[in-house]
């Protein structure tokens, strides 16, 4: 077994960049899992934003509304300045403020006087849901205690009867369509841990299965082996064996940390496991059709940069494919990541169960690396013949 | 003796693959990416849409006809909705074609799947109406008279909010990465920066051994090397401003020519970084170039790279490294440039930068003076 030992301290030399990409990975996970909300609520709250009301008219129905708007929405504080407010506006993907409004001088006035026009300041960046929908429910608002005054109700009294109307349950169901949810447990978070999975299996292999293959295929070493007493068919044997265990150890790192992270998996979840696995063939047979055109470090790891991005923002690991235009989602159907991601998705719940897609997604993949490793049985036979005749 | 240094440390930049590599190619292909996959979610995701919604009526109810009509006429219309059975709508919520179902049984009621926007705002539209309905009633016990008055100002259209514009630039926050992987190219630069104290240091590599050896004073060569790699910084932060700018069609705002300006002193700034960190220490050339990469990823990360508003999240912890942290400065003054009025805040980014630039080149210059060794 020296081919083998030889592979194994060769790989051992070349772990470095692997073991960087595994751990940020792992890290990341446990940072997630620790700050995931894990209540799974049935009942709808609806979506609410951050929002701060400047309130210049300070009168009780200024500060009537200021109140409704907090009951409604998440009200925040902000200095008010200019460059604070845009700057919080223009990032609030995510971010706590998405809203900032004030509520004119002489509001309770206009009310009184029954002219809605022109109460409130919106600092505006850009359209958005956060401005549509803050509109609704002033529009909402002003509209019932308008209607309240109008059917001859004082405005102190149409205030109050508008909280209160307002304020009255509309029944709102959630639907699950997915009818078999209760078989398994899979959170989102673990959605998202076999969602990444592919960039880190891509990356990871071919930053270190690529240059390995390399080496040990390198003329100075290969001519050495080639005329030793080692059989060909043996140190192919050889070579296999420490990329399979090289793959399968790299799998299990990920299979065992999820298993810590999400506990044991159970129902379809087993189902991920066996996607995660034929992803990781295919990433290994992209590796060694990548060694099989003999390039340099510097391109395999533009290679591992390129495959591992561009999958990753082309096939939906980084982007959900819906975001995506519908020319980049008919390309990334040429991509096995595409598949796996379709497979993950039908299996995760995103989309309605359905284990005749999901068998031919996995078909697909398998289909990807049956014809990666065709293609570099392929090119090996063309160079040994090329090296024959010559 | 400086323009004959000057010019072979140009021929030598240009015959550098990880130059090309990592400074053109990566950038543009990062570029090329991003613009794919962020190129649509500004429309698709952030900016507003008219929200696809079933109507199942149990009884026929003309007045929510009349303010289902008057809210999906325009084109700023709020809803798009179809009216079709409960089995139909039933399929077009299962395949996502609309975002809600309303019952119409005399009060509103909405089925979803899910808590977002759209579904906030259609559960916002079900309460209004149900509102509404209990508004005529409650106005119908008090004064029957008044009912046509409430029904008019139910109906009656207000604009209660006015939009104070905060900039004339372009408001696609997606423009944040690719300030930042201009950011990216300019922190590249630091790999640049190192190699020039390295191949300038007698105890650091065989070259620089050499050029001790050489009766050109180190001042000089130290100078014409900066100057060399500095053309080349700017002429690798030219490239990928014109690739973005012009081949993607990314939108920086109105200034481009500042945008320029700007990404030429950033990538001066990623490269007396590295100047800097190369003439500290005898580690080893790959031991620094590992630093050099880590510390610039740390910064692009630090200044939203790879989560867009992290310079935000750190701003709440500790604000003052995103003062000092380069890749922020040299976003924040691309953000400057193109949600600003005025000059005033990106004028006090570039200072900074300039005299960080200034501080990291002296400080390089003053570690890496030593030219005499006992041994080599």
């Amino acid at each position: 077994m020296q081919v083998f030992n030889a592979f194994l301290k060769v790989m051992r030399s070349k772990m470095s960049s692997g073991i960087i990409y595994i751990v940020i990975f792992l890290v990341i996970a446990v940072i997630m899992t620790n700050s995931a909300k894990t209540d799974a609520t049935k009942v709808f709250e609806g979506r609410k934003i951050g929002v701060v009301v400047y309130d210049d008219d300070n009168t009780e129905e200024s500060r009537a509304l200021k109140e409704y708007i907090g009951k409604r929405q998440d009200l925040k504080e902000l200095e008010r300045d200019a460059d604070l407010i845009k700057d919080t506006i223009y990032m609030n993907w995510n971010a706590e403020i998405h809203y900032v409004m004030a509520i004119k001088k002489g509001y309770a006035e206009k009310l009184r006087s029954g002219d809605y026009n022109d109460l409130f300041e919106n600092y505006h960046m850009h359209d958005s849901y956060e401005n549509v929908m803050m509109e609704q429910l002033l529009t909402e608002y002003l509209n019932t205690v308008g209607a309240y005054q109008a059917g001859g109700i004082a405005l102190s009294e149409a205030i109050s009867r508008t909280e209160s109307v307002l304020s009255a349950e509309t029944e709102v169901t959630i639907r699950n369509y997915d009818e078999n949810a209760a078989d398994h447990d899979m959170s989102p978070l673990f959605d998202d841990y076999f969602r990444y999975l592919p960039y880190i299996l891509l990356s990871v292999l071919i930053e270190v299965l690529c240059p390995v293959l390399l080496t040990m295929n390198k003329k100075i070493i290969r001519y050495r082996t080639d005329c030793s007493s080692v059989r060909p068919t043996s140190y192919m044997l050889q070579i296999i064996l420490g990329s399979a265990l090289f793959v399968v150890c790299i799998w299990l790192i990920f299979m065992i940390a999820g298993t810590a992270f999400f506990g044991m998996f159970r129902g379809r979840a087993w189902l991920t496991l066996l996607n995660s696995f034929l992803f990781a063939m295919v990433a290994v047979s992209l590796s060694v059709l990548i060694a099989s055109f003999h390039p340099g470090e510097l391109v395999v790891n533009l290679l591992a940069q390129i495959l591992g991005l561009g999958m990753s923002f082309l096939c939906g690991i980084f982007v959900p494919m819906e975001w995506l235009s519908e020319s980049v989602a008919a390309a990334a159907k040429f991509l096995p990541a595409y598949w796996y991601i379709q497979a993950n998705d039908l299996i995760c719940g995103k989309q309605a169960f359905d284990g005749h897609r999901i068998l031919v997604c996995m078909l697909i993949e398998a289909a990807f690396a049956v014809v990666f490793t065709l293609a570099s049985m392929v090119i090996r036979r063309y160079e040994a013949g090329k090296a024959a005749a010559a | 003796m400086f323009l004959h240094n000057l010019k072979y440390e140009l021929c030598c930049s240009l015959r550098v693959k990880d130059l090309i590599i990592w400074l053109i190619l990566f950038p543009m292909f990062l570029g090329t990416v991003f613009k794919i996959a962020f190129g649509s979610i500004y429309e698709k995701v952030d900016s507003f849409s008219a929200i696809p919604a079933a109507v199942v009526e149990v009884q026929e109810d003309p007045a929510l006809h009349q303010v289902l009509d008057s809210l999906t006429e325009g084109e700023d219309a709020l809803l798009d909705v179809q009216y079709v059975s409960a089995d139909e709508a039933d399929a077009l919520l299962r395949d996502d074609k609309v975002k809600g179902i309303l019952h119409a049984d005399g009060r509103l009621s909405l089925s979803v799947t899910d808590e977002g926007f759209e579904q906030t705002m259609l559960r916002t539209f079900a309460e209004q109406y149900n509102a509404n309905r209990t508004v005529i009633t409650d106005c119908a016990m008090n004064d029957p008279a008044a009912v046509p008055a409430v029904v008019e100002s139910l109906r009656a259209e207000w604009k209660p909010v006015t939009d104070l514009p905060l900039s004339d630039g372009n408001p696609n926050y997606m423009v944040v990465y690719f300030t930042n992987l201009l950011a990216m190219v300019a922190m590249y630069g630091s790999i640049t920066g190192l190699h020039i104290t390295i191949q300038n240091q007698g105890n650091l590599s065989k070259l620089g051994a050499r050029k001790c050896c050489s009766p050109t004073p180190k001042s000089i060569s130290l100078c014409a090397s900066l100057l060399g790699s500095m053309l080349v910084q700017s002429v690798c932060m030219v490239i990928a401003v014109s690739f973005l700018h012009f081949i993607l069609k990314i939108d920086f705002g109105s200034r481009l020519g500042m945008v320029y300006l700007t990404s030429v002193v950033g990538g001066i700034l990623g490269l007396a970084f590295g100047f800097w960190i190369g003439s500290i220490g005898r580690f080893q050339t790959g031991t620094k170039t590992g630093i050099c990469f880590c510390v610039s990823m740390f910064c692009c990360f630090c200044s939203g790279l790879m989560v867009g508003n992290m310079k935000m999240i750190i701003a709440r912890f500790a604000p003052w490294f995103n003062k000092i942290n380069p890749a922020a400065l040299i976003t924040d003054s691309l953000y400057y440039l193109n949600i600003d009025s005025d000059y005033s805040r990106w004028s006090g980014a570039m200072i900074t930068m300039a005299v960080m630039t200034v501080v990291l080149i002296l400080l390089g210059f003053i570690i890496s003076r030593r030219k005499k060794y006992a041994s080599l």
